[in-house]
């Protein structure tokens, strides 16, 4: 038994990181531009469809591929911010969030039907020479694979974390997630501003891809899934911390294998969602989040 | 410097400022008094860009502003600060002055400009590394002037410099106002606090529902029956 919770507790950090990952890119959208963005999964199916691809088609290894995923996706989420959520940025922030959600709604829908189309509906794994690679302690499985998708979580939040606080950039991008009417007034260009907010978003959303497709697998309907973690993991966290979301990401797999493993696995998705519903309300700001002002 | 000619801004269906003329001269302190609800703030934002015109025309060194997104206004030299809270509470001190130069006229001076900030308010430099959050009402106006040095202005508005603060402070406030104007800076300002806005200013402009009703220098202000009436208590 203790052998099966301490395995449980190492697939859950495990995944959990993956969670966080696929979070802060949906923070960063969120957090700047006040927009939801529900077909983020999306975003996330078709990273991982781009490095599968880069790997049967060039032989590229995931790791290598990695850059250019993150490069093509960074182009698609300025030509998604340029074609449609330039126009929902328009409006006041309350109505923002509707709005975003109709949009993306409307885009997650079309990615999906367009990848079954194209990639057809069925399951992908990236398999390479190391994927079945895992070290042991004490008789604890860590695969390799897997562990990639933590690391990479872990990395992307130090990186966004520095750029935020070190550089000018970063500072402006903070500014004008408090309030866009003054940073404008700073003499930012809250256009581009929200622009490059939004491609790293998606960028960042389909790293995490490269690693689902890595160490788990991609298929064109896992979109919402993915979307719905990490709008728990968002929550959980709060807005402000990047690190902090990695860690709610990390608490949220953690629980989720936990509950399978003392409730039963058909439960492991209801367990989330409660701890959802409590933390939003007794820290409807998330663990880790500050409000404006305070 | 700056001339605006029979600007008409509406929220929709709902006409706010009716052919409003003004003009700000160089080396000067203009004033726009009046009360709540009378344009004043509407017609600031619509010099900004941030709120669309429907006639008129802002033309700043002869330049016409309206068309121009906010931030190109601000490396023109037009640099307004909003009323309460205008830095940014999840930045410190030191990061509010340090975005306040984000356009590239103002990033080539950053050094020059940051001495001169600190200069003007010690203050400042002692809460260097502070948040924003944590400053008084006084250092807060402090940090939104400063900040909007940073960004080089020639033009400077305010708008309710004197809000919420306790008038040892205002006083401080409009010292600082002047101090700026004497360096070469012009200043506008929209106040509800009118005796002492007609002191510092050179010009003034009383704005009522929408409209432009009175002008003159300060002195002659002050002599005005109607201005005594509504806004002096003699």
């Amino acid at each position: 038994m203790s052998q099966l919770i301490a395995q449980s507790i190492v697939s859950g950090v495990l995944l959990g990181g993956v969670y966080g990952l696929v979070a802060l890119g949906l923070a960063l959208s969120f957090g700047v531009l006040r927009v939801l963005n529900v077909a983020h999964g999306e975003l996330l199916m078709l990273g991982g469809y781009l490095a599968f691809f880069a790997f049967r088609e060039w032989g590229l290894d995931p790791f290598v591929s990695l850059p250019l995923v993150f490069v093509v996706m960074f182009g698609f989420g300025v030509l998604l911010y340029l074609c449609l959520f330039r126009f929902v940025t328009r409006t006041e922030t309350h109505t923002r969030i509707k709005n975003s959600l109709l949009v993306s709604f409307g885009l997650a829908l079309v990615l999906q039907a367009l990848a079954v189309r194209f990639f057809t509906a069925d399951e992908r794994t990236i398999s390479t020479a190391y994927s079945s690679e895992a070290f042991t302690i004490w008789s604890i499985r860590v695969p390799m694979v897997r562990l990639a998708g933590l690391v990479v979580a872990i990395v992307a939040a130090f990186v966004l974390e520095w750029v935020l606080h070190r550089t000018r950039f970063g500072k402006a991008l903070r500014a004008t997630s408090e309030d866009w009417t003054r940073a404008a007034l700073t003499g930012i260009d809250v256009r581009r501003i929200y622009q490059i907010a939004f491609a790293v978003s998606a960028a960042l959303a389909a790293i995490a891809g490269s690693m689902v497709s890595l160490g788990y697998s991609v298929s064109p309907s896992i979109g919402l899934g993915w979307t719905l973690k990490a709008l728990i993991v968002v929550v959980l966290a709060g807005l402000g911390s990047m690190r902090g979301i990695v860690v709610a990401g990390v608490a949220l797999g953690l629980v989720e294998s936990l509950s399978s493993v003392w409730i039963g696995g058909q439960y492991r998705e209801v367990t989330a969602l409660v701890l959802f519903l409590i933390v939003l309300s007794f820290r409807p700001l998330g663990f880790f989040g500050r409000a404006a002002g305070a | 410097m700056l001339e605006v000619e029979g600007l008409e801004v509406a929220y929709g269906d709902l006409q706010v400022v009716w052919g409003v003329s003004f003009r700000v001269d160089r080396d000067s302190i203009v004033a726009i008094l009046g009360p709540n609800g009378a344009g004043k703030t509407t017609t600031l934002l619509a010099v900004m860009g941030l709120l669309p015109a429907k006639a008129g025309s802002v033309r700043f060194e002869g330049e016409e502003l309206i068309g121009l997104p906010t931030h190109q206004i601000v490396d023109r030299g037009v640099v307004m600060i909003p009323e309460e809270r205008a830095a940014f509470q999840s930045l410190t001190v030191a990061e509010n002055l340090e975005v306040g130069a984000y356009t590239p006229r103002a990033r080539a001076e950053y050094e020059e400009t940051l001495a001169e900030v600190y200069e003007i308010f010690p203050r400042l430099a002692e809460r260097r590394k502070q948040s924003a959050a944590t400053l008084s009402g006084g250092e807060r106006q402090m940090l939104a002037i400063g900040k909007a040095l940073m960004a080089r202005p020639r033009l400077l508005i305010l708008d309710e410099p004197s809000l919420g603060l306790a008038p040892i402070v205002v006083e401080d406030i409009f010292g600082v106002i002047r101090r700026i104007r004497d360096r070469g800076v012009s200043v506008l300002m929209v106040e509800q606090h009118v005796e002492m806005a007609l002191e510092v200013a050179d010009h003034a402009y009383i704005l009522e529902m929408g409209a432009i009703v009175a002008q003159g220098t300060g002195m002659e202000l002050e002599a005005d029956p109607r201005v005594q009436e509504a806004y002096l208590s003699l």
